[in-house]
C-alpha cells in the first residue's frame, strides 16, 4: 500500500511539474505577444480607423480604454485581470472578451474534434491498408494521393470542396453553421443540421491531415510487422488480420497516439482559414479579426486559448503515449 | 531503437502483408469518405422539412444575404463605424430626417422620418422639427421630443466620446417645445447645419437612460440586451460572427412596410465564398461583388447584377516633400504617363469611371468642365525632357543630375485591385523612362507610413460625404496629423477651403469648390485614378432592390419577393 501511495505521489508531482511548466510557457507566450503587439503599426480597434474622427476625440477614447497609460502599467493591469479571470473588453466587438471566447471556443473544438476523428479514422484505415499492401500499385497510388492532399493549402481545398460538393454537386451547404430555419427544427434535426454543415469544413481540415497520418501509420505498422513478436505470432498460426490488429497496430499505437495529441494543436491552427472560408464562427476567426482590428484584449485572449490548446494537446499526447507504452509506463 | 526510426524496407520482404483485413480497412476508409456524401444526400432528402442550405424561401417573404463584416453593436454612439453596422442601424432606428441620394444635380434633399417637417428662424440659427405623433418604440412607448434632446446630450457627452461628436459642435442647445416639437439652436449659420442636426439615430431615453453615460463604454453589450427600436425592422437574432436576422417591426408607423417579413444576413468574411453561395442558391443577395465575379454572375438567368455609383475615388498621392514630386509639371507628366482608361477597362470590367477631381462626377458640385488628363506618353516625355530628365546611360530609365527617376509606389496588400494596378502602372511608367517599384504593405502600416509622409507615392482612396469638406485632405494644415499625406500646399486652396466651410448654404460654397477643383486639376497633387461602382448580386425574383451610395440596403423595407404580390 505504501509503495502504491508513493507511486501516486510521484505521479501527482510529475503532473504538477507539467502544469507549472505549461503555465510558465503560457505566461511567456502571452507576455511576448502583449509587447510585440504594441510594435505593430496602427491604433487598436476599428474605432480609430475613420479619418473623420478628430484627434481630440481619439485622445478621449484612448483615455477611456486606458490606452494612454504607460505600457508597463497596461501590462500589469491586464495581467491582474487575467489572474482574476477577466480578459477585458473587446475594442472591436464592444463586449466582454470572456463572452466571445465562451461563444466561439466550443465551435472551434467541435470543428477540430470532427476533423481529428476524420483524420484518425481515415488515416488509420488507409495507413494500415497501405502497410498491408506495401509497395503495391495501391500503396504507391495512396502515397501520391497523400502527398498531393498534404500539400494543398487548406483555404484552397475548402473553396474547392465548396465548389464541388455545394455548387456543382449540391450535397452540402456552402458555409455557415446552421440552416436559416434551424431554430424551427426539433433537437434531433438541429443536430443533424449541424453535422451536415460540419461535413465540408471538417473534411477540409481532416482529409489532408489524414493523408499525413496514413503515411505515419503505414511506416509504424510496417516497422512492427518485422519485429520478432509479430513473426512469432504468425508462427503460432494467428490470422493475418489478428496479427495486424492485435499485434502490429497495437504495438504501434503509442507513437500514433502521440501524433494524435500533437495533431489536435495543428488542427486548431488549421481552423483559421477554414473558419474564414466557411463562415464558421470559431475562435480562430475571432482571433484573426482581432489581429486585423488591432483588438488587443481579444487577440491576447485568443492567443492564450490557442496556447492552452497546444499545451493541452501535447500534454495529452504524452499521457496517452505513457499509458499505451508499457516501457514508459513502468519507467 | 526509437519508434519510427527503424528502416522497414528489408522487413517488408520478410513479412508478406496480410490481405484479408486490410481489404476491409480500405473499404472502411472508402465507406467513411462516401458516407459523408451519403450523409449529405440523407440530410437533403429526408423529408420536406429538411434543413435548408438554400435560400429558396420556405416562406416567400424571407431574403437571405451575406456580409463580410459583422454587426459591431446596436448603440450607434459606441459601435465601430463599419458600413454594415450603419446599414443595419438605419433599419432599426429612426433619424429626424433621412438624407436622400439625389445629390447628382443639387445638394441632397431630406425625406421625413421621425420629423414630418422643419422650419428655420429668420437668422437661420434656430431649426425647429415637428415630430410625427404616431411613432412609437418597439415596446409601444411613444417617441417624443425628450428622446431627441436626450440623444443630443448623449452625442456630445465627453464620457461617451462619440466619434462624430464634432458634428454637433455648433449646436448650443436642443429645446423641447412640446412632446412633438423640438428646436435646435446653433452658434452660427453655416452650410451643413441641417445635415449636422439630423446626423445620428434617435435613441430610447426611457430604457437607455437607466445607466449613466460614464458607464456606457464599459457596458456596450448591455444595450443589446435592452434593445428597443423604432425603424421598420427589429433585431430578431444576432449570433455574433454568424448571422444577423431582422424581422418586421409591427409597431412601425407605416403599416405597409417592410414588405419582407424577415431578412437574414449571414456573416461570411471571405467575399469569394459569397459568389459560391449565390451560385449554390444559399443566398438571395450579396453586395461587394468584384467586377470579375460580376461578369460571371451576369451570365446567370436566376441572378442579376445591380451596379451603383459610390461617393468614392482612388488616387496616387505624390509626396511633395521628396523631389521631383514637388514640381507640379512633373506630377502632370506622371499623370499623362498613366493610361487610366486601360486600368478601368482591365480591372473593373466597365464598372468604374476615370476620375478627375476629389468631388466624384456623380455629385452636384463636381466641375463638369474638368476633363481627365489624357494618356499621352509623348507629352509626358517632352515635359520630362524640359525638366532636365534624359536617359544618358541608355538603361531605359531617365536621369537628372546623375540620379535615375526611380521611386516606390505603395498600396495596401488587402486590396486586390490596387495591387494589380501597381503592376500595370509600373509598366506604363517604364515606357516613359520612369522606374516605379510596386510595394504592398498591410493597411495599418500603410496608414502609418502615409501620415508620417514616409513614402514616395501611394495608392489609396477616399469616400466623401455630402458636406464636401476637402479641408482634411488638401489644406496645408492637414499635412501635420491630418490626411494631406503628400504635404500639398497652396495658399489659394487653403483660403477657398476655409471659405467653403463658412458658406451659409451648400450652394453658396459652389464657386469655392469649383475653383479648388480647377487648381487641383492643374497642380495634380493626386493623380486621380478611378471612381468605382459597387456591385450587388441579387436573385431574379427579389424585386425593387435599389442600392445607392448611401447604403446598399437603402430601400430594404421596399424589397419584396415577386411571388408575394406579383
Amino acid at each position: 500500500m505504501a509503495a502504491s501511495r508513493d507511486d501516486r505521489l510521484i505521479v501527482i508531482r510529475a503532473l504538477l511539474a507539467r502544469l507549472t511548466s505549461a503555465l510558465l510557457a503560457s505566461w511567456i507566450v502571452l507576455t511576448a505577444v502583449f509587447f510585440l503587439l504594441r510594435l505593430l503599426p496602427g491604433e487598436p480597434g476599428t474605432i480609430f480607423e475613420d479619418p473623420r474622427v478628430p484627434q481630440e476625440q481619439r485622445q478621449r477614447l484612448r483615455t477611456i480604454y486606458g490606452l494612454d497609460r504607460p505600457l508597463p502599467e497596461q501590462y500589469v493591469r491586464w495581467l491582474g485581470g487575467v489572474a482574476r479571470g477577466e480578459w477585458g473588453y473587446s475594442l472591436s466587438q464592444h463586449r466582454p472578451v470572456g463572452q466571445i471566447l465562451r461563444e466561439t471556443a466550443p465551435n472551434t473544438l467541435l470543428l477540430s474534434g470532427a476533423a481529428l476523428l476524420l483524420e484518425l479514422g481515415l488515416g488509420l484505415a488507409l495507413g494500415v491498408a497501405a502497410a498491408a499492401r506495401a509497395d503495391s500499385v495501391a500503396d504507391r497510388g495512396m502515397r501520391i494521393l497523400s502527398i498531393t492532399l498534404w500539400s494543398l493549402p487548406t483555404f484552397w481545398l475548402g473553396l474547392m470542396l465548396m465548389a464541388a460538393f455545394a455548387v456543382a454537386l449540391p450535397l452540402f451547404p456552402p458555409g455557415a453553421m446552421r440552416s436559416v430555419d434551424a431554430d424551427e427544427l426539433g433537437l434531433g434535426r438541429r443536430v443533424l443540421d449541424l453535422l451536415w454543415h460540419l461535413a465540408l469544413p471538417a473534411a477540409a481540415i481532416g482529409v489532408p491531415a489524414a493523408a499525413a497520418t496514413a503515411r505515419f501509420v503505414r511506416s509504424t505498422v510496417l516497422e512492427r510487422l518485422g519485429e520478432p513478436f509479430v513473426q512469432s505470432a504468425r508462427a503460432r498460426g494467428l490470422s493475418a488480420g489478428r496479427v495486424l490488429w492485435t499485434h502490429a497496430l497495437r504495438a504501434g499505437l503509442a507513437p500514433i497516439a502521440q501524433l494524435a495529441g500533437l495533431s489536435l494543436a495543428a488542427l486548431l491552427s488549421g481552423t483559421i482559414a477554414v473558419e474564414v472560408v466557411f463562415g464558421w464562427p470559431g475562435i480562430g476567426r475571432a482571433t484573426y479579426d482581432a489581429l486585423v482590428a488591432r483588438d488587443y484584449p481579444l487577440l491576447l485572449a485568443g492567443t492564450a486559448l490557442s496556447a492552452a490548446f497546444v499545451l493541452a494537446g501535447s500534454f495529452l499526447a504524452e499521457l496517452l503515449q505513457t499509458w499505451l507504452d508499457p516501457r514508459l509506463r513502468d519507467a | 531503437m526509437a519508434p519510427g526510426c527503424a528502416s522497414h524496407g528489408p522487413l517488408d520482404a520478410a513479412a508478406p502483408p496480410p490481405r484479408a483485413q486490410p481489404a476491409r480497412l480500405a473499404h472502411l476508409a472508402i465507406f467513411l469518405m462516401f458516407g459523408m456524401i451519403g450523409f449529405g444526400c440523407l440530410a437533403m432528402g429526408c423529408s420536406g422539412d429538411r434543413p435548408r442550405a438554400s435560400a429558396k424561401p420556405a416562406r416567400p417573404s424571407i431574403a437571405v444575404g451575406a456580409t463580410i463584416a459583422d454587426l459591431s453593436g446596436v448603440n450607434e454612439l459606441l459601435a465601430s463605424d463599419i458600413q454594415f453596422t450603419t446599414d443595419i442601424l438605419d433599419q432599426l432606428f429612426l433619424q429626424l430626417l433621412s438624407e436622400q441620394a439625389d445629390f447628382a444635380e443639387h445638394p441632397p434633399t431630406f425625406a421625413p422620418e421621425l420629423a414630418t417637417s422643419y422650419d428655420w428662424s429668420d437668422d437661420h440659427r434656430a431649426l425647429t422639427f415637428h415630430l410625427r405623433e404616431d411613432a412609437v418604440w418597439s415596446d409601444g412607448v411613444p417617441i417624443t421630443a425628450e428622446d431627441v434632446r436626450w440623444t443630443w446630450q448623449a452625442q456630445v457627452s465627453p464620457e461617451i466620446a462619440w466619434s462624430y461628436a464634432d458634428l454637433k459642435d455648433a449646436i448650443t442647445d436642443v429645446e423641447v417645445i412640446d412632446p412633438h416639437t423640438v428646436r435646435y439652436h446653433f452658434r452660427e449659420a453655416y452650410a451643413s447645419q441641417l445635415l449636422d442636426a439630423v446626423e445620428g439615430k434617435i435613441l430610447p431615453k426611457h430604457i437607455w437612460s437607466r445607466i449613466p453615460f460614464a458607464e456606457w463604454r464599459q457596458k456596450a453589450d448591455w444595450f443589446r440586451d435592452n434593445l428597443v427600436t423604432s425603424g421598420p425592422f427589429r433585431l430578431a437574432t444576432w449570433r455574433p460572427a454568424e448571422e444577423v436576422v431582422l424581422e418586421r417591426n409591427e409597431r412601425y408607423f407605416d403599416p405597409a412596410l417592410p414588405k419582407l417579413h424577415k431578412v437574414v444576413f449571414r456573416v461570411a468574411p471571405d467575399a469569394a465564398t459569397h459568389v459560391e453561395q449565390l451560385l449554390a442558391g444559399a443566398l438571395d443577395f450579396a453586395c461587394g461583388v468584384t467586377p470579375g465575379d460580376g461578369a460571371r454572375i451576369a451570365t446567370r438567368s436566376d441572378l442579376r447584377i445591380v451596379a451603383f455609383d459610390n461617393r468614392q475615388y482612388d488616387y496616387i498621392s505624390w509626396n511633395e516633400l521628396r523631389a521631383p514630386f514637388d514640381d507640379p509639371e512633373i506630377r502632370r507628366a506622371l499623370t499623362l504617363s498613366i493610361d487610366r482608361q486601360a486600368l478601368v477597362d482591365t480591372l473593373f470590367k466597365g464598372y468604374a469611371r476615370v476620375a478627375s477631381s476629389p468631388i466624384p462626377s456623380n455629385i452636384w458640385a463636381h466641375d463638369p468642365e474638368l476633363e481627365p488628363l489624357p494618356y499621352d506618353p509623348a507629352a509626358a516625355r517632352r515635359i520630362l525632357a524640359q525638366k532636365g530628365f534624359s536617359d544618358g546611360d541608355g538603361d531605359g530609365t531617365v536621369e537628372r543630375d546623375g540620379r535615375p527617376f526611380a521611386f516606390e509606389l505603395t498600396t495596401n496588400s488587402s486590396n486586390r485591385i490596387r495591387t494589380a494596378a501597381l503592376v500595370m502602372i509600373q509598366e506604363q511608367l517604364r515606357k516613359v523612362g520612369i522606374a516605379a517599384t510596386p510595394r504592398t504593405i498591410e493597411i495599418h502600416a500603410l496608414t502609418e507610413a502615409n501620415t508620417a509622409h514616409d513614402f514616395d507615392a501611394t495608392v489609396s482612396g477616399w469616400s466623401i460625404d455630402t458636406t464636401l469638406d476637402l479641408k482634411p485632405y488638401f489644406h496645408s494644415s492637414a499635412s501635420a496629423g491630418g490626411y494631406n499625406f503628400g504635404s500639398y500646399r497652396n495658399a489659394e486652396v487653403d483660403r477657398l477651403l476655409e471659405a467653403a466651410r463658412r458658406a451659409p448654404t451648400p450652394e453658396a460654397a459652389l464657386p469655392d469648390l469649383l475653383r479648388t477643383q480647377q487648381i487641383l486639376h492643374a497642380e495634380q497633387p493626386y493623380t486621380f485614378l478611378w471612381e468605382p461602382q459597387r456591385l450587388c448580386a441579387v436573385r431574379a425574383d427579389l424585386m425593387d432592390v435599389r442600392p445607392n451610395s448611401i447604403s446598399a440596403y437603402f430601400n430594404l423595407p421596399e424589397w419584396r419577393r415577386r411571388a408575394t404580390t406579383d
